[in-house]
């Protein structure tokens, strides 16, 4: 879909999250099939006991955001989803994916309070641009184990060995371990 | 000859396993000219496939050597007419793109060395065994002949690694 295509739907952000079961999926994308709204864009994943839903979504011009409240809420009265949505600017739906190198940082080690806020700080000052980010407590009540893995996008001009070396004093601070790899797309 | 506009999908050709290329003639030099030009075009690209310029024949043109991952592991530019893979072995996983799929990268598990024989342009056969980047730019483009992309084989989400543990 071309951007001028684009810019005569209406795009909504929608969110979705409660206990897990299945059907959640079924049940939001048939509100929005009913309605005829396209799903151009979403993540959905378990997190803990609950399922979560991120949705980009979109509808010919006019179409409020009213309706499609009024549609979740009606689908997910007593089921114990809740719905959150909100209307996208075209210049929000117009945004390109930044273009320098790829990486994938992994940091795990003995949990503690900050790990993802001192990380992320790090590297959100340097203009390192996250594209996905994952979290994760494992390893036992005794021991628990904190587990960050995160996607981002560096700068131009920014090294993978860069990236790394600004983690670097975070490693000893944190008593974590800390990697970072290029994993920027290859083209075949 | 001249660089052909790629082909994207959902071309049919590209989910149609190719025919073998039976005469060595002045057609399939053409195709193969076709290719290297495509390749050579395509921002970055490191091998183009027939059916991606609209050719349903088992031919395909890799390249790695100019490329960060394979400059210092290649065998040049690779003409293959109706490559086979005898063995392969090891495995790695590559973020991979295509310029039939424009827009979507993935996640694809490849072996890391691959012995393949195939016929050069003039029939001439030759056979030999590529590793790293360049075995896996070879597997990518013999799956175009094979009608397979590489949405086919992504192996798993990026959140695959935090499933593993719902399985101990």
């Amino acid at each position: 879909m071309n951007d001028g295509s684009r810019l005569t739907l209406a795009h909504f952000a929608v969110t979705i999250i409660g206990k897990d079961r299945p059907g959640i999926v079924a049940d939001t994308s048939e509100v929005l099939y009913a309605l005829g709204c396209n799903v151009e864009d979403s993540s959905c994943t378990m997190l803990g006991g609950e399922f979560a839903m991120i949705l980009i979504v979109s509808h010919g011009k006019p179409f409020s955001k009213k309706r499609l409240e009024a549609e979740f809420a009606a689908k997910n009265s007593g089921n114990g989803l809740s719905a959150f949505i909100r209307t996208l600017k075209d210049d929000e739906v117009l945004y390109r994916e930044p273009a320098g190198e790829l990486c994938l940082v992994s940091v795990y080690g003995s949990d503690k309070p900050g790990i993802v806020y001192r990380i992320t700080r790090e590297l959100a000052d340097r203009g390192v641009n996250i594209t996905d980010l994952n979290t994760k407590l494992i390893g036992s009540e005794t021991e628990p184990v904190y587990v960050l893995m995160l996607e981002a996008a560096l700068p131009q001009g920014m090294s993978a060995d860069d990236a790394s070396q600004l983690l670097e004093n975070l490693k000893k601070e944190l008593s974590v371990e800390i990697s970072v790899r290029l994993i920027t797309p290859v083209s075949l | 000859m001249a660089a052909k506009t790629i082909v994207i999908y959902p071309a049919p050709i590209l989910k149609t396993p190719c025919a073998p290329v039976e005469d060595f003639d002045a057609g399939i030099l053409e195709v193969i000219e076709d290719l290297v030009d495509s390749m050579r075009a395509g921002p970055g690209s490191v091998g183009v496939a027939a059916p991606q310029i609209g050719v349903s024949l088992r031919a395909c043109v890799v390249d790695v050597s100019k490329n960060r991952l394979g400059k210092d592991n290649n065998h040049g530019l690779l003409l293959m007419v109706n490559p086979e893979i005898l063995a392969k072995s090891g495995s790695a996983v590559m973020r991979e793109g295509c310029m039939s799929v424009p827009d979507y990268t993935g996640d694809v598990e490849r072996a890391t060395e691959v012995t393949l024989r195939y016929r050069e342009p003039d029939g001439a056969t030759r056979e030999f065994t590529a590793t790293g980047f360049e075995a896996v730019a070879i597997q990518h483009e013999i799956d175009h002949l094979d009608g397979m992309l590489f949405l086919d084989r992504i192996g798993s989400l990026k959140t695959g690694l935090f499933r593993r543990k719902n399985y101990k």
